[in-house]
């Protein structure tokens, strides 16, 4: 009995031995976290394809939700990058960053946080975020600003939010919109649904705009859904810098000009990654890339039509703009 | 005389319980209507008792102190899995498919070689062989380890009555406890990817090793046992040569369970960096892509099939059929009366024979090579050698094809992954029909309907009734109830738990929680229950209905969620549908199992005495069935708790939503906070009705 145990035993691991020759290690190795929202499936593409293609790196693809859980990863190293984060959405950025953010040379913002964090630098795309409305509302309507809304607001109503409109509000609450707080003070009777995820507020936006029915969405571009949908934003009034829209004071101050406003400054999308894998010499090329890379939304907004609308390998996009435009990112290369 | 008094007596009693029942309902309804707001726990014992700041102290202690002995776990996990994965990406895929498909051959026959087959077809063919390859990685390490650790555990619980009280409760927990509150905290102590997963999918799948395990050393007759100790074994003795032995049944049926359970957590594991199937599902569901969902989905499932039936035909006895009758292999035995099917099953059984008879001369030729080449050395070590081969006549010539395959592809020509030519892709039709559904005016009007309904007259009320009506009168509604069914001190326990809920700040949540939770079983109850008295009459529709429920109860969850987005919209009526469509499947179930298995006598009596079937469904019938319907309600209350924690991503509040934003700000006090709540309102609701069986059971005297 124990004689044909052993023989099983060593039969099977020399077979597995015999078959899992090869994966030598290779120094340039880095581990991504790819977004899971398609600009920035993108905007990763377009970074990893390069420091593939022309620095040689071999990189590692990690599909990671955002979240918190992403800046643990990396702050713990077990990530070493991860591309364009919304500063908006990250309730990790002031905790755990420290230093510039700097845009075209000048310093935006300054992170204090304990660095366990790298900035890398911007990816050169910058969010603007609204509240939107279809075209084909908007023509019917009369609609030209948030402040129309009011009079409109049984055509924007479902079953849940009664006799009040429904604002397809921001997914996640640790995005901090505070939706339902600026529709308040803005004075617009509209109830704000925060539905969990991103995929849901858009499936929801998605059927209602095949079913040509009015509804209000918050959204930001670059985004896949401007591409397939024709949509309008409603203007929310322009932003002011000011720290008192907090719960100690009731949202109140400058509660309306906070995030996400018309003319905001703060959505600078970044790179960010491990402080101490991007301190070794061999990774000095791809931290120097990441501090010059500038992608820019209008090519981004066109890779996303073709990638969403015209069902096109996303890889397969990304390489043929990069053929078609060589100006445009060679002088990211160190 | 007597039995009329006794009768009325009985009545008013009756009358008397629905007037208290009554009593209490008007009162929660008059205290829900004075309130003002939702009811809150007083401010002054939220504010002491700060479980989350314990929790997460507690967190950042165990992160600095005992981080080191947690990575250096992840470590040996996390190499294991590397190099299980590595072995089945980088080998030729010609390798991995027979290694799939010959055992499924050798142990479940030509149908399950061939659909084995397909499955492998399947996986390469919709573009997600790596992706599959990973998950089975995943998944194979997580139900090794389960199995080793499940049946230690087992085998200690069945030896000990103490340590078995003992892990009753934990066992409990570990299956009810949603799988995302751990899943996070997992993230920080273990790193990202395959061991945290692994590591995760251990405390959620090895519950039934365990209990099945116990119960399986357990049941071990007691003359077996006594007869073995007269011969003088001891007690260690008694334990690995007869007990567990005669339990093995038992812990395979519990190996089937885990691979099941494994794969349903194999797929939430992406959300922690774990590569595999999981991850293609979330990204097609970041996509809106139905088609691509389901392709993961269906890889899941037919995965899912696959080792249900192959571990199902290890634990099954083999069918013996008498020498003269011809075996099919692919058809139908009771076939056997159709002349085309015979000639379509002759080439299939002279193909076995000649398989058969190369098989067993290979074999039979290396064990002789080997039993003379080590008989050299040593004669009686030889013997055994040339034994053990020769009997294994499958196996060896099995070792044989990987190895030419291997051979050719490292020194031949390399054959590499699965080839992109062979493609299958279903995405499209499936999105194009959800599309057109989305705009089909009359299937919308239904949806619209049905939302308003269940909004307006469910929800909504049921809603604002919960959480209006103060926390004390709820409390004690709950431990009367408690009293009645269980006795005085699982009132007591039911008063003290409630209170840690309340003390946590999260009553009004647990009371939207609890009405979701209500509202999607009564759904469940209005469908699954017609459903399950159809197929216990229609043994067809049974059959149609058995594939389709299993499909529900494997497919992943994700991948339903958003054709119900795209029909209902975002919100809490659309949670409360994907709750239903989640948990429906054991009350149909059950519902026709308690049907059909009431004895032939009953029925059979009551229509002699001019029962319509109708009668006989409704006096006989059903009442006999209860318990086993008691049994589909309270599984489909659990399952509906545990849904809970995935509605937060179409729109669902409550207790759901409370874990989801605490593992936004890494606050896993308050996800375990709000965990917590879920598991103690389903071990309640759970104990109250299963005490309620056992009381029916007992009036029915079964």
């Amino acid at each position: 009995m124990n004689i044909s145990k052993k023989l099983s035993a060593m039969i099977l691991s020399i077979v597995l031995v015999i078959s899992s020759f090869g994966t030598a290690n290779a120094a340039k190795r880095l581990t991504a976290a790819v977004a899971d929202w398609t600009g920035g499936e993108i905007t990763c593409q377009v970074a990893v394809s390069i420091l593939e293609d022309e620095l040689g790196y071999k990189i590692k693809r990690v599909v990671f939700p955002s979240g918190t859980g992403l800046w643990e990863a990396i702050a713990a190293g077990e990530i070493d990058f991860a591309c364009e984060s919304w500063p908006s959405y990250a309730e990790a950025d002031t905790v755990m960053m420290k230093g510039p953010l700097i845009y075209d040379g000048k310093t935006m913002f300054n992170y204090e946080g304990d660095g366990s964090v790298k900035l890398l630098g911007t990816t050169g795309i910058i969010g603007l975020s609204d509240y939107f409305i279809p075209k084909y509302a908007a023509d019917k309507f009369g609609i030209k600003s948030w402040k129309d809304l009011n009079k409109h607001k049984d055509k924007f109503a479902t079953i849940e939010s009664g006799k009040r409109g429904r604002l397809i509000g921001c997914p996640v609450a640790g995005w901090n919109c505070h939706d339902q707080k600026r529709l308040d003070l803005l004075g617009i009777d509209f109830q704000a649904d925060e539905l969990g995820t991103e995929a849901a507020a858009i499936a929801e936006a998605v059927a209602a705009y095949e079913r040509k029915e009015p509804f209000l969405l918050y959204l930001w571009q670059p985004h896949w859904f401007f591409g397939a949908y024709d949509m309008v934003g409603v203007g929310l009034p322009e932003h002011k810098t000011c720290d008192s829209f907090t719960e100690a004071n009731n949202w109140k101050d400058c509660g309306t000009a906070a995030w996400p406003a018309t003319g905001w400054a703060k959505d600078y999308t970044m790179n960010y990654g491990n402080p101490e894998t991007f301190a070794k010499a061999e990774h000095a090329d791809a931290a120097k890339f990441f501090t010059k890379m500038k992608f820019d939304n209008a090519d981004q907004a066109v890779m996303l039509v073709e990638v969403k609308q015209k069902n096109r390998d996303l890889k397969e996009v990304v390489a043929e703009w990069k053929k078609n435009n060589p100006n445009k990112w060679k002088s990211w290369l160190p | 005389m007597s039995a009329e008094i006794l009768d009325k007596s009985k009545a008013n009693k009756n009358i008397v319980k629905y007037i208290v029942v009554l009593l209490i309902f008007l009162g929660a309804l008059v205290l829900s209507i004075q309130s003002e707001g939702q009811s809150k726990f007083p401010k002054s014992v939220t504010d002491e008792f700060t479980f989350t700041a314990w929790v997460n102290d507690g967190e950042d202690y165990l992160k600095k102190n005992y981080r080191w002995i947690t990575k250096i776990i992840a470590g040996y996990i996390k190499s294991g899995y590397y190099f299980l994965e590595d072995f089945l990406i980088d080998s030729p895929w010609l390798l991995i498919a027979s290694i799939l498909f010959l055992p499924c051959l050798i142990a479940g026959g030509l149908r399950l070689g061939l659909y084995s087959l397909f499955v492998i077809y399947f996986w390469g063919g919709v573009g997600m062989w790596d992706e599959s390859l990973q998950t089975l990685a995943l998944m194979g390490l997580s139900v090794v380890l389960c199995v080793f650790f499940g049946v230690l555990l087992g085998v200690l619980c069945s030896q000990s009555d103490r340590f078995e009280n003992f892990m009753k409760p934990i066992l409990d927990t570990m299956q009810v406890m949603p799988a995302f509150v751990y899943l996070f905290p997992a993230l920080f102590f273990f790193g990202i990817g395959g061991a945290p997963a692994i590591l995760a999918t251990m405390i959620y799948a090895m519950p039934p090793v365990i209990r099945l395990t116990n119960a399986g050393i357990r049941q071990v007759s007691e003359q077996i046992i006594e007869s073995a100790t007269s011969f003088g074994s001891s007690k260690l003795q008694l334990l690995f040569k007869i007990k567990i032995p005669l339990s093995l049944p038992s812990i395979m049926m519990g190996i089937n369970q885990v691979i099941m359970m494994a794969l349903a957590l194999v797929v939430l594991a992406c959300f922690i960096g774990a590569e595999g199937i999981g991850g293609q599902v979330w990204l097609a569901i970041r996509n809106l892509d139905v088609g691509w969902a389901m392709e993961g989905g269906l890889c899941i499932l037919f995965m899912a099939i696959m080792f249900d039936r192959f571990s199902m035909s290890f634990s099954k006895e083999e069918e013996r059929l008498p020498l003269d009758v011809q075996k099919f292999y692919l058809l139908p035995q009771s076939w056997e009366k159709f002349q085309i099917a015979r000639i379509f099953e002759k080439p299939l059984s002279y193909s076995h024979a000649i398989i058969n008879l190369v098989c067993k001369k290979i074999t039979n030729l290396i064990s002789y090579v080997a039993e003379f080449i080590t008989s050299l050395f040593n004669k009686p070590l030889g013997r055994d050698i040339g034994e053990f081969v020769g009997n294994r006549y499958y196996i060896i010539p099995s070792f044989i094809v990987f190895f030419i395959i291997s051979f050719i592809d490292s020194n031949i020509f390399s054959i590499g992954t699965f080839p992109e030519e062979w493609k299958l892709s279903i995405r499209q039709p499936i999105a194009d029909t959800v599309k057109s559904l989305t705009v089909n005016p009359g299937f919308i009007a239904f949806t619209k309907g049905l939302r308003a309904f269940v909004y307006l007259n469910l929800l909504n009320p049921l809603d604002t009734f919960l959480t209006h009506t103060p926390w004390w009168y709820t409390t004690a509604v709950f431990a009367l109830i408690g009293y009645f069914t269980v006795g005085l001190r699982f009132a007591f326990i039911t008063v003290l738990l409630l209170l840690f809920i309340g003390a946590c700040g999260i009553w009004p949540q647990s009371m939207i929680t609890l009405s979701s939770v209500l509202v999607s079983v009564a759904l469940c109850f209005a469908i699954g229950v017609p459903l399950g008295i159809i197929a216990s009459y229609n043994p067809r529709f049974k059959n149609i209905q058995n594939v389709v429920l299993d499909a529900m109860q494997t497919l992943p969850y994700f991948c339903y969620l958003i054709p119900v987005l795209m029909f209902f919209g975002g919100g809490i009526v659309s949670a409360v549908l994907a709750t239903v469509i989640y948990s429906i499947p054991p009350i149909i179930r059950l519902t026709s199992l308690g049907l059909t298995q009431v004895s032939g006598t009953f029925s059979e009596v009551s229509r002699s005495f001019g029962g319509t079937t109708l009668q006989t469904l409704n006096k006989v019938k059903f009442p006999l069935a209860v318990p086993s319907l008691v049994i589909g309600f309270n599984q489909t209350v659990i399952m509906a708790f545990a849904m809970q924690i995935v509605t937060p991503l179409i729109g669902g509040k409550g207790l759901g939503l409370e874990v989801f934003n605490g593992l936004a700000r890494s606050d896993t006090g308050r996800g375990l906070a709000a965990g917590i709540g879920i598991v103690l309102m389903a071990i309640i609701i759970d104990r109250i009705s299963l005490a309620w069986t056992k009381k029916q059971r007992e009036a029915l005297g079964l």
